[in-house]
């Protein structure tokens, strides 16, 4: 007789889950001691499994119950019938806890201690990023510095990490995230690539080898002035938030502003368009300061400028359908970095230039940067293929970071072992 | 024959995808499109551009069953105003969404308050699990727009729900009128699009009435 009776006290401890679908708190403010009366009634009424959030104190303070679902219609014919007025303050407590778990874990980012306790697995905002930043340069003084290679329209810093084992102006890498501001999982990639490449080194392993003879450059928020507005007033916002006079429209594409075919076939000259190219190449300061950077360092071999969405990987040229001079060799290249990436969990890539792959597009940035002699210069398009587009769950930003990067470390083990 | 990694043959598989969304999805199912196996398009004189494709789809909410199709899509030549004419063909059956339409449509109908609400999903990608099956429906009605909208220069997603407003109806449609954020990826371009769907478990989606949100760029 004990045994059952055990093991239904356990099993009811062990589901410990209490759920409140369909509850509601209601408010009575009782204006007579009649009023007072019948709710005082009901406090005796435990079958009803009311909860009192406020208990009933006097005439005028207000009065709130939780009261389950199934006791909802008895509890409310009992008010009306006595002709008591009340509120329903809440009409679903589950909703309500729901919104709020979310809201704890979203703000259980606060200020973490240091990048071991970064969330990686959310979206975070240009302050937490340029933190974490600091806080990964602060732990690492002798691999990552930080580097301000601009100040944007908004004039925000421009930053880029640099991650070196010494040398003087060794081969580069260059990798870029967020230069489309409402492609999130970008950003978010970038801060997982940044500790990854830390990580890495520490442990001997993945590109520690690729930092002995080259450095890897990575600038996490290209368009860190898109990116605040993408926070603070419109999710789906792209270009940067130039003004330009003779326009009352914002901004300018920044993937169209480059001195590659500017002002060609596949970018509009309308700047109330997104993918306006501006007044002239390198017009945005989030443009300029990359071009100036990468003229200056003069020894940067591949060039990978990460966007959202599509689940492709390009290469030069948007802007013309001839084909580049190693078309070939860059094909050949991407085949092995979209099966590494689709090795980890089936993510199926498509691959190809710019204009066949995607569309045409001209001021484009790799194709830039290719015609600078960077030789390997790609761009990616990461998940999903449209079912979340932009809005990418953020539980898939550490899978996507991780299969992107498995793509990543095959153009750059291709660049050092092809060293020009 | 189109090489599957070539956009004109993806843009039209969009079409024929948001076609069967229209005609076949619901509160209850969600269609995704897994792999576009074949493509080939053919160039008819005076008419314009049919493209044939084999497409297989994935039936997520049956347990990611994969069901293969073909469709035809016809852009009309010269025509910015005339729908494609598309044909899909289904292999098999998909599962049936009986049990899952009539909870919904229950729930909906025994609603106090008509049910409002927006973003769906949020700026974090999250979609509550109350509001997934206005979720579906809003892609379902979504697949109608694109359908009607879509030229060989167009590919359009459904970016998000930015409001849905339900309107309680004398008969036994549920009425939800919504305000769609459709992504066009050539242009770019997110374009807010008002539409009403009517839904019945018997009858599927319709859209009754729908336009472009005016005074958009």
């Amino acid at each position: 007789m004990r045994l059952p009776v055990l093991l239904v006290a356990l099993v009811a401890v062990a589901t410990c889950t209490e759920t409140f679908v369909g509850h509601q708190v209601l408010r009575v403010t009782p204006k007579s001691d009649e009023e007072l009366q019948k709710v005082q009634e009901l406090q005796a009424l435990e079958h009803l499994q009311l909860d009192f959030w406020l208990a009933p104190r006097g005439l005028g303070f207000p009065i709130d119950i939780r009261v389950p679902f199934p006791s909802l219609q008895a509890v409310k014919a009992h008010l009306e019938a006595s002709g008591v007025s009340y509120s329903i303050m809440i009409e679903d407590v589950q909703a309500l806890v729901d919104e709020e778990q979310m809201e704890m874990l979203r703000s259980s980012r606060q200020l973490p201690l240091d990048t071991n306790t970064f969330n990686y697995q959310a979206y975070h905002t240009l302050d937490e990023i340029y933190n974490f930043m600091d806080m990964l340069v602060a732990e690492n003084p002798n691999l990552v510095s930080k580097l301000e290679i601009g100040r944007s329209t908004e004039d925000r810093p421009l930053y880029v990490l640099k991650f070196s084992t010494g040398g003087t102006n060794r081969p580069a890498i260059w990798i870029d995230t967020g230069i489309h501001s409402r492609e999130w999982v970008t950003q978010a990639s970038g801060v997982w690539f940044a500790k990854k490449i830390v990580q890495d080194h520490a442990n001997n392993e993945g590109v520690a080898s690729i930092l002995e003879t080259m450095d890897i450059f990575l600038e996490i928020v290209t368009n860190p002035d898109g990116f605040a507005f993408t926070h603070s007033k419109n999710r789906l916002w792209r270009k940067t938030r130039s003004k330009h006079s003779g326009s009352i429209c914002v901004g300018v594409d920044p993937n169209r502003n480059w001195d590659a075919g500017f002002g060609d076939a596949g970018a509009s000259n309308n700047p109330c368009t997104e993918t306006y190219h501006g007044p002239y190449p390198n017009s945005e300061p989030e443009v300029k300061s990359i071009v100036d950077f990468v003229k200056n360092h003069g020894n940067i071999k591949a060039f990978i400028s990460i966007h959202s969405y599509s689940q492709l990987l390009l290469y030069p040229y948007g802007y013309t359908d001839t084909p580049v001079p190693n078309q070939q060799e860059l094909h050949e290249v991407s085949a092995k970095a979209v099966a590494a990436l689709s090795s980890l969990y089936g993510t199926k890539y498509k691959y190809g230039s710019i204009i066949t792959t995607i569309y045409r597009a001209s001021g484009a940035t790799i194709d830039w940067t290719y015609n600078q002699g960077i030789k390997y210069s790609f761009t990616f398009e990461l998940r999903d293929t449209g079912r979340y587009g932009f809005l990418l769950p953020a539980k898939q930003i550490i899978p996507t970071a991780e299969e992107t990067w498995l793509a990543l470390k095959v153009i750059m083990e291709h660049a050092r072992d092809n060293m020009y | 024959e189109l090489p599957p990694s070539h956009f004109p043959a993806r843009r039209a598989a969009a079409v024929a995808v948001g076609y069967l969304r229209y005609l076949r999805g619901g509160p209850g199912r969600r269609l995704e499109l897994r792999a576009l196996r074949r493509a080939r398009r053919q160039d008819i004189d005076d008419v314009g551009h049919k493209y044939y494709l084999e497409l297989e789809l994935e039936d997520v909410l049956d347990k990611g069953r994969t069901v293969n199709c073909t469709a035809e899509v016809l852009y009309h030549l010269g025509s910015k105003s005339t729908a494609p004419d598309v044909q899909v063909t289904v292999q098999g059956e998909l599962r049936s969404t009986e049990e899952a339409d009539k909870e919904f449509y229950n729930r909906i109908r025994s609603l106090e308050k008509e049910l409002v609400a927006e973003n769906i999903p949020d700026s974090h990608g999250n979609v509550p699990p109350a509001l997934e099956p206005i979720h579906l429906l809003a892609w379902a009605a979504s697949g109608y727009v694109i359908w009607q909208n879509s030229t060989e220069n167009t590919q359009f997603h459904l970016a998000q729900v930015k409001h849905v407003k339900q309107v309680k109806r004398s008969d036994e449609d549920l009425q939800f009128d919504y305000v769609l954020l459709l992504h066009e990826m050539v242009s770019q371009e997110v374009i807010p699009w008002e539409l009403t769907v009517l839904w019945h478990p018997q009858s599927g989606a319709r859209v009754s009435w729908d336009r472009r949100q005016p005074g958009h760029a």
